[in-house]
């Protein structure tokens, strides 16, 4: 990621620096993609209750319960435990989707005012990171399921600044995601910008973007379906001219950060749970929360469950045991073994290909795009890229701390170098990865069936 | 063969289209050709007698199972008419499963289970394969045909469809779309979203 390009001495959006700002815009919302999808494979969604059940069972007996209490107690606990873990993957999952829409606004703003939006290469490549000019620099690491990494997770969407108090110091270019948008916005609104309207941007109708999958649902105790995005909270847009960029623009702060002055964020990054009041919501029916008070919600659910656990007097319970998988911290392909690296490699070649298909898209229009969009994107991320994302964490390894921990996807852009097609190369990750984990035989076929697109010549465009 | 090789003329998009391939040569007169069966996505949905997975089925709308190849998960499906939905893709996409358009456009796995349902539109939170047993009655009383129940009312169980083809599931991270934690009843789950109550 091209740290901080924008904004070195500058600390307004005008004409000249708009289309800076804008690719910052596309690279802090990049910059949170794998940050939430690695929280996100830490947990697992389906744990076992019979296991969590069992294990309560044992405690409460041993603190003193009768077998029938215990029982009882236990299925209503391993219940809330299973309805959680699938909600708190939902909601994440959720805002993951949404980020991903946010990313696509932002490229369909660069592409009527600036230019071809740049995508590949710009994921964070230094861990821990910090999203590109934010003030004051907060760190944020590849790290599993917790409260410290939702505190992390709603310094991201703060829709108020951020208090200074142990934080590094730096230049203020902007001091929340909002207010960054609102200088472009200002620009956009007090200027008579031309705006391109021939070159391809991706468009609402096609398919291309749905709010909602079966990943975006959790089920609550009596196992009725709950959609966490709704379907009015926004969608592409066309971007063409003002009003369609300000739409734009304000579709993807209403859904992230959402209304500013929301009580409850400390100034040591925990929360007031006693002050969230869920009330800001992206639809008109009042069914979806913005990312803030989602991740909210997920921290103050987190913690009521916890005390109704240590409550029962079986000792403190850390309750993530019952569904997070231990990952490592900020892990990176080069720390992994020879059986786990070239897997590792195959997923980082996958989740960069998204990449350079997404840029084709805005150098492609009609039949080629939708091919490239639908039968590449999609199939790239909701078939091949979970699936890995899946099979690499039934691998173990041992970290050069000693602990042992599940292999897990680093997300890291692959190189792809210039002398052949990126998807000559990523058969060759592909064959190499096999080698050493058969188990992904599988993927070989929907892989060679990828669109064969090519990098986009920096400059070139 | 789990090595695959690159081959630019096999790709969708950006390659060099591929040279046309040489005319067959004609079949030997008196050649017989074995007829296709129109290609369906799931139980209850074949138009023709005999056009089930087994070949077995006497009338239309009673057949066992699909004759579509079976597949887990999005943009998997073969070819026209032979995805099915629920699970992935936006609102309009989830309301024609087994109706796609062209191959890889299908929005979910084939079959479809009983206990799957749609995540977005108008028939978001009911049954998939209600759906597509309705576009497929549409289809039917258009043509003037006649068709038979299917074997299964809200079509097949999962536990069905795992003990006919060994192991079955669509994709997802969500768990099980039967799931029994808790304190649900699936039999009450099953029974409502079969008789159409949007969950």
């Amino acid at each position: 990621m091209s740290q901080n390009l924008f904004f070195k001495k500058e600390s307004e959006v005008t004409p000249a620096n708009l289309g800076d700002a804008i690719q910052q815009a596309i690279e802090i919302e990049i910059a949170t993609i794998p940050v939430y999808l690695y929280t996100y494979y830490s947990i697992n969604r389906s744990p076992d209750q019979d296991a969590i059940s069992g294990s309560l069972v044992q405690e409460l007996v041993k603190s003193g319960k009768s077998v029938a209490d215990a029982s009882a107690i236990a299925l209503d606990l391993s219940a809330e435990i299973m309805v959680y873990a699938n909600k708190a993957g939902a909601l994440i999952m959720s805002v993951v989707i949404e980020e991903m829409l946010h990313m696509a606004l932002s490229s369909n703003l660069k592409q009527a005012l600036a230019g071809l939006p740049d995508l590949v290469g710009k994921s964070p490549s230094v861990w821990p990171t910090c999203l590109p000019g934010h003030e004051p620099v907060f760190w944020i690491n590849k790290a599993g399921f917790s409260l410290k990494q939702l505190e992390t997770f709603l310094k991201i969407e703060s829709p108020d600044p951020l208090a200074d108090v142990g934080l590094l110091q730096a230049p203020i270019p902007y001091k929340t995601i909002g207010q960054f948008y609102d200088m472009i916005k200002e620009c956009i609104a007090t200027n008579d910008l031309p705006y391109n309207t021939h070159s391809p941007q991706l468009l609402p109708g096609k398919g291309y973007y749905a709010q909602n999958n079966i990943d975006t649902v959790y089920y609550d105790k009596d196992h009725k379906p709950h959609f966490t995005n709704a379907e009015d909270s926004g969608d592409l847009l066309y971007v063409f001219d003002r009003d369609s960029a300000l739409h734009a623009i304000t579709c993807i702060v209403d859904q992230g950060e959402g209304t500013k002055d929301v009580p409850g964020l400390n100034p040591d990054g925990s929360v007031d749970c006693t002050a969230i009041v869920p009330a800001d919501f992206d639809d008109k029916d009042k069914k979806e929360l913005c990312h803030f008070e989602k991740f909210a919600q997920i921290y103050c659910h987190y913690k009521t469950l916890s005390n109704k656990f240590n409550s029962l007097d079986i000792g403190v319970v850390d309750i993530s045991k019952y569904f997070v998988t231990k990952v490592p911290l900020n892990p990176l392909t080069v720390d992994y073994p020879s059986n786990i690296a070239p897997v590792s490699d195959l997923l980082n070649g996958i989740y960069t290909y998204l990449f350079v298909m997404v840029e084709n898209c805005y150098m492609k229009a009609g039949s080629t795009q939708f091919e490239i969009f639908m039968f590449g994107v999609h199939k790239s991320m909701i078939f091949i890229l979970n699936s890995i994302c899946g099979d690499i964490m039934k691998l173990t390894y041992t970290t050069p701390q000693g602990e042992v921990c599940a292999a897990v996807p680093t997300f890291e852009d692959y190189p792809f170098g210039l002398l052949s097609s990126p998807k000559s190369q990523l058969i060759d990750l592909y064959n190499t990865a096999v080698a050493v984990y058969p188990t992904i035989s599988y993927l070989g076929p929907r892989i060679l069936d990828l669109p064969d697109v090519p990098l986009k010549i920096r400059g070139k465009f | 063969m789990a090595i695959v090789n690159y081959n630019p003329n096999v790709s969708l998009c950006g390659g060099t289209p591929p040279a046309p391939a040489p005319a067959p040569q004609g079949a030997a007169p008196g050649t017989s050709v074995t007829p296709s069966v129109e290609l369906h996505v799931c139980m209850g949905l074949n138009a023709c007698k005999g056009h089930d997975r087994n070949g077995t089925n006497n009338c239309a709308g009673t057949g066992y199972c699909a004759t579509a190849q079976q597949h887990n998960c999005q943009t998997l499906n073969n070819c026209r008419g032979q995805g099915g939905c629920g699970l992935y893709g936006d609102a309009e996409q989830q309301l024609i499963p087994g109706a796609n358009e062209c191959a890889w456009q299908g929005s979910c796995a084939v079959p479809i289970q009983a206990e799957r349902f749609s995540t977005l539109g108008e028939n978001a939170g009911k049954s998939v394969w209600l759906q597509a047993r309705k576009l497929f009655e549409q289809r039917m009383v258009k043509a003037n045909r006649s068709y038979g129940k299917a074997p299964y009312k809200c079509g097949p169980p999962q536990n069905w469809l795992v003990s006919v083809l060994g192991s079955y599931d669509s994709c997802g991270n969500s768990g099980d779309k039967r799931c029994s934690f808790g304190f649900n009843d699936p039999e009450v789950h099953a029974k409502e979203l079969c008789e159409g109550k949007k969950e």
